[in-house]
This record gives structure tokens, sequence and C-alpha cells, in this order.
């Protein structure tokens, strides 16, 4: 293969690449800005306290929701890295590669609702406090317990990890490891809904801040990790032309 | 494809065995099994809503036109024929005539099409619409779902057609996979004409 | 040769655990909705609101705990959906097929479990809300479980005229044709969205007591296809080694098997 073919090929890839520290950048802003996040709000909180939650620091829970509606999906481009570094693996079908790309979409779409609802609930703040409660009831429960399709992806990256069976594989062998512990420590979010008070609620340890902080620490490893598989397919390739 | 090669598919297709006992494609009557079933629990169901509101059912009933209903059942028993024909020629060989035979049937088809939807209009300008009663909801439903079965034979015609158009296609297993087809849902149409416009 | 067939096996382990795991999934979604959050039969559309906030307190557990596993586990959905986008692309159709039946049934998810679970979840979370606001979340539930069937008509339109023009043999022909049975049902739950109460209502006679046998037949169906698929799968390129089970012959030996 001509040099020239190959460098296109990879200065397209390392473009997408970088924009993950300017996206993690956006996001931890996001995340410090949006009032309802330190502490996150209770779901013990009656309609008249949510709707008075909604009615303090409008601005930052707009701006915050603004930028994490346009900036959530910015993730899927990495993703599709990922999935492409899937090519290099000695899987025998694509059958895995489509998983990752099937459950890709799901994570940014479930995510995106849940800041419609919290920009919905700050859009009119004298709406009446039943409908500001139930819409923040919606914001919190899709963020908090919508997580099917992050716990797909963490065990489907894992599982295509564990089955790379060559000398020299794609990914060390320790990130399937790691995806199988964030898949596990992301599960009990998914039962938030059983619990008002405690670890487990929406604004507890457990399901906010393990599960969310767990994602963050995906972001920086998988970047990581992306980075010298990009470099291995790229030797890869040279070593084969 | 030639004849040779068609008559080749329906040996392959389950041995011998099954090319005797089914014409055409063996497998398209698995769809008119199923979907004969299905329908049939349609009937069933309706019928089973007209033993509970006889006397609702018979006043609704009078908004239909006798008439219409005749005129459309020709028009598609005799588009099945028109099919048949076509069919029989493709057997025979007389490609030229197989498709102007397949070009009436699509236009009888179209005529049914055309009445039923004059009729449907008809009747909503007349306040009959799929929500005011439940023999309507009934009779728009049915007659709804086997125009959506008519509008796929259409298509199934259109890719009949587009066979026979060329020498070097021409799979008679295709051909008369299509007309099954058709044939299904004209014999569907005549089992809802006669529990909806004819039983009283 | 037995050698090779092994090796075969082997290399065959994604598609066989892909297999598996979508007989799993259909299984743990089958019990979740029947018999855990017993969603499934649907609650009547024509509850009024105090009578919707009972179904919610009837079923508190049930859906806190049956969806919760939902919530975890359903992103493997997409399992099932990666193993039929592989059995489109094996076959000698455009991979248009392939990635808009990958990107329909993915879409699929989201009125597929994803509104019903977090309508549901909110509503039995707060028990004191207005009866109105409850009667909200479960026609919001319901509704956008059942009505929202164009995704998956179109999916199956897609996948029926892959396996239609299809030529290496990967799927039969009377399974196309099944499809089309399915994608008509798809169409007959539409006025689903129009009636509280009779037939077409979403838990009628018409709209769930035939519609969910015919998909159950058409799920079975395929299952047991992508199974025969993979064993006869030789994951290459072209017309596959062995042509697809013929129906009529399964059933001349199921018969012959039932007489001997």
């Amino acid at each position: 293969m001509p040099p020239g073919e190959v460098s296109t090929s990879r200065v397209g890839e390392r473009i997408i690449y970088w924009t993950w520290v300017p996206l993690f950048a956006i996001w931890i802003t996001a995340f410090l800005l949006f009032p309802g996040f330190i502490p996150p709000v209770s779901p013990r909180a009656s309609a008249a306290e949510v709707a008075e939650f909604y009615r303090q620091d409008l601005s930052r829970i707009r701006y915050s929701m603004i930028l994490f509606n346009w900036f959530g999906v910015a993730l899927i481009p990495i993703l599709m890295l990922i999935a492409e570094r899937m090519r290099g693996m000695a899987h025998r079908t694509p059958v895995l590669r489509f998983c990752v790309i099937g459950v890709a979409g799901g994570a940014p779409i479930a995510f995106l609702t849940s800041t419609v609802f919290w920009l919905v609930a700050a859009f009119r703040p004298d709406r009446s406090p039943d409908l500001t409660l139930l819409t923040n009831d919606l914001a919190w429960v899709t963020f908090t317990c919508g997580v099917p399709f992050l716990i797909a992806l963490y065990l489907f990256i894992a599982l295509a990890v564990a089955w790379d069976d060559q000398p020299r594989p794609v990914f060390p062998r320790w990130i399937a490891w790691f995806n199988v512990v964030i898949a596990l420590v992301t599960v009990p979010a998914a039962f938030a809904g059983l619990a008002k008070r405690g670890v487990f609620a929406w604004d507890g340890l457990v399901s906010f801040w393990v599960k969310n902080v767990a994602i963050a620490v995906w972001i920086v490893v998988m970047a990581w990790s992306l980075r010298s598989a990009m470099a291995r397919d790229g030797e890869v390739i040279e070593a084969g032309a | 494809m030639t004849a040779v090669d068609g008559l080749a598919d329906d040996a392959a297709v389950g041995g011998d065995d099954a090319a005797r006992r089914f014409p055409g494609d063996p497998d398209m009557w698995i769809f008119v099994v199923v979907e004969s079933l299905v329908f049939t629990s349609y009937f069933c169901i309706y019928l089973y809503a007209r033993t509970q509101h006889e006397q609702a059912f018979l006043a609704a009933q009078s908004a239909l036109t006798m008439w219409v209903g005749i005129l459309e059942t020709i028009l598609l028993l005799t588009s099945s024929w028109a099919i048949a024909r076509c069919v029989q020629c493709t057997r025979a060989g007389s490609y030229a005539a197989a498709r102007q035979f397949a070009f009436v049937t699509a236009g009888l088809g179209a005529a049914f099409f055309a009445l039923k939807i004059a009729e449907w209009v008809h009747l909503i300008r007349d306040g009959y619409s799929f929500g005011s009663s439940d023999f309507m909801q009934h009779f728009f439903f049915l007659t709804g779902i086997h125009a959506a079965h008519l509008v796929i034979g259409f298509v199934a015609l259109g890719v009949l057609v587009y066979e026979l158009s060329d020498p070097r296609r021409r799979s008679h297993k295709t051909i008369e996979t299509c007309s099954t087809y058709w044939h299904t849902v004209d014999l569907f149409w005549v089992v809802i004409f006669a529990m909806l416009y004819v039983v009283r | 040769m037995t050698q090779e067939r092994g090796k075969l096996r082997g290399a065959k382990r994604e598609l066989w655990l892909a297999w598996y795991v979508t007989v799993a999934f259909y299984g743990l979604y089958s019990v979740v909705f029947f018999a855990l959050a017993r969603a499934q039969p649907p609650g009547r559309p024509w509850l009024d609101p105090g009578q919707t906030v009972a179904w919610f307190a009837d079923r508190h557990w049930g859906l806190l705990i049956g969806f919760g596993l939902i919530f975890v586990l359903g992103g493997f959905s997409a399992v099932a959906l990666a193993l039929i986008t592989y059995s489109i692309r094996r076959m000698s159709v455009s991979p248009a097929y392939a990635y808009s039946y990958l990107i329909l049934y993915a879409i699929a998810a989201i009125p597929g479990f994803m509104f019903i679970c977090v309508a549901m979840t909110c509503g039995v979370m707060r028990p004191d809300l207005s009866p109105v606001t409850t009667q909200w979340l479960y026609d919001l539930g319901f509704l956008s479980f059942v009505g929202t069937m164009g995704v998956f008509l179109v999916g199956s339109l897609i996948w029926m005229v892959a396996i239609l023009i299809d030529e290496n043999g990967v799927l039969p022909r009377w399974f196309g044709y099944l499809s089309l049975v399915n994608a008509l049902t798809e169409v007959v739950i539409a006025p689903s969205w129009i009636f509280q109460r009779g037939v077409l209502a979403y838990n009628g006679a018409i709209g769930f007591w035939v519609n969910v046998p015919v998909f159950g037949l058409y799920t079975v169906a395929f299952i047991l296809l992508l199974r025969d698929f993979i064993r006869r799968d030789d994951l290459g390129t072209g017309p596959l080694p062995m042509p697809p089970p013929d129906v009529w012959g399964h059933a001349k030996r199921a018969v012959e098997a039932v007489g001997a």
C-alpha cells in the first residue's frame, strides 16, 4: 500500500480521536455547571421543592443542559474509532463489531432524552409543580436507570478484546477486565427506582457518583488505550505493505 | 432464466415430491396457510362480535351498497381468471400473450381498488367512519387490510411482468408464485364480501 | 475432515454465543414482561385515572424489579440484531440491506423497551402522583410499546426483500413469506392509537391476541432458522454449501418420526 494512502486514513482518524479532549472538558464543565448534580436533586424532594429548584439558578441549569444536549452525542465518532479497531481483531465474523455499532446510538439517545426533560422543566418555571415534578422524574429516571446500552457496550468490548486471539492484540488483555468492572459498577443504577434514599437512590453514592465517575474513567482509559491501538494499526499496515 | 431452469428450481426445492404435489413455489404455500389462519381468526372475531350485537350490526350494515360489493367481486374474480390465463400462456411458451393477461389482471385490480376507495369516501361523507360503530370498525379494518394485501399484489404483478419481459428470466416458479398470491387475495375478498355484504 | 469441522466450530463461537444470548434474551424479556412485571397482556386502555393508580400499585415490586432487569440487560437485544445483520451480510445482496436493518433495529430498542420502562418506573415510584398524571404515564408506556411498529415493519420488509432476492441460500424463501405475514400484523396494530376499546385496541382480540401469537411464531421460526444457518455457514462469501431447510421436508420427517 503506498504510504500516501495510509497517512490520509490515519490523519482522518486522528482528527476524530483528538476531539475527545475538548469533548471531555465540555462534559466536565457542564457537569459542574448543572446545579442539580452537586449535590444531586433528591428523589424525596416534594413538588414544591423541585419547582423551587427550577426557579433558582435558571441560567446554570439551562446552559449546562444545552451543552449536554449538543455534545452528548459527540462521543459516537470515538466509539466508531473503537469499532474500526475491531476490524483488526482476530475474529472470524463481524458479529461483535455489529453489536458495538448496534448499541453505540443507544446511550447517547438516552442521555439526550434526559437533557430534553431537564430543559423542558426549566423552560417554564412557573408551571404547575406537579408537572415540573413529573418532568424532573422522567429526566432523572432516564438518566440514572437508562444504562442498558452502556452496560452492553462495555461487555461487548470486553468480549471482543478477550477473543482477540493473536500474538499482538489490538487492545491489551486488561482492557477486557476493566470493561467488565465498569459494567458491574454500572448495574446497580438500573435499580434506582427501588430506592428513594440511600446509596442506590438516584442521588446516592452508587447510582449517581460511582456510575458517572465510572463513565468518566472509562472515557479516559479507553481514549488512552485507543491511541496505542491506532498506532499499532498503523504499524501493522506498514509492516504488511 | 429459461423454462428449463424454472422446472429445475421446482425439483430442487424439497425434492420432486414437493414439486409434484404443489404447483409453483411450495414456499409460497406457507404464506397462504398462515395468512389464511390469521384471516380466519379475524373472521371468527367479527362473527362473534356480530352475535353479541346482532341488531346494531344489521342496522349499520344497511349503509353498505350491495351492487358495489357484487361489482367488486366480479372485478376480482375476473382478474383471477386473467392471471390463470397468464400462467397457462407462460406454460405454453406464449410469453407475449401472458404479458397481456398480466396487464389485464393489473387493470382489473386497479379498477377494484378505485371502486373501493370511492366506496370508502362515499361512506365517510355519509358520516360512517372507522370509529362510528362496531360494525364499521370491522368493515373498515377488514376491507383496509385486504386493500393492503392488494397493494402487495400489485408489487407481485410487477415482479411477474418483470420476469416475463426478458427472455433471460421467465422463471416459471416466480410467475406461479405471484399468481398464487393473487388468487389468495381474491379468495380473502370473496369471504369478506360474503360476510360483510351478503350475510344479513 | 473432522478436524477441519472442529476448527470451524471453534471459529463459529462468536455466532453460537450470539445465538444462545439471543435465545436467553427473548426468554428473559418474555418472563419479565409476562410474569414479573405483568405488563403483558397489557392493561386495559379504558381504565380511569384511579384504576391506573391501582394497576401500578398492584404491580409495584414486579415492575420495579422486572424493569430494573431490563434496564441492565436490554442492550443485549443488539446481539440478535448483530446476528441477523451478519446473516444479511452473508447474502448476495447489497450491504445496504444489512446496514439498514442494523440501524432500524438499533432504533427499535427505544420504543421496544426504553419508553415503557422509564414511564412505568416513574409511575410506580410516586404513588402519590395525581391520578390523571399516572394515567398519562400509563398511556405513554403502553401506547409507545405497542403502537410504534413502524421500525419493526420497515425492518421486517428489508429483511424479507433481502431473503427473497438472495442467491446464497442463507435463509429459506418460506421464511421470507412468513416475514410478510409478520409485517402485515405490524400494520394491523396501527389503529391501537385510535381505539380505547374494542378488537383493535392494544389489548384487543385482534390487536393483541392475534398479533402476538403471530409474532411469537415468527420469532421461534427465525431463532430455529438462525441456528440452522450457523450450522451451514462456511464463514465465506459465496453460496452456502447446503441449501436452507425446506419446511415440507421437516414436516414430512416429523410426521414419519411420529408415525414410525
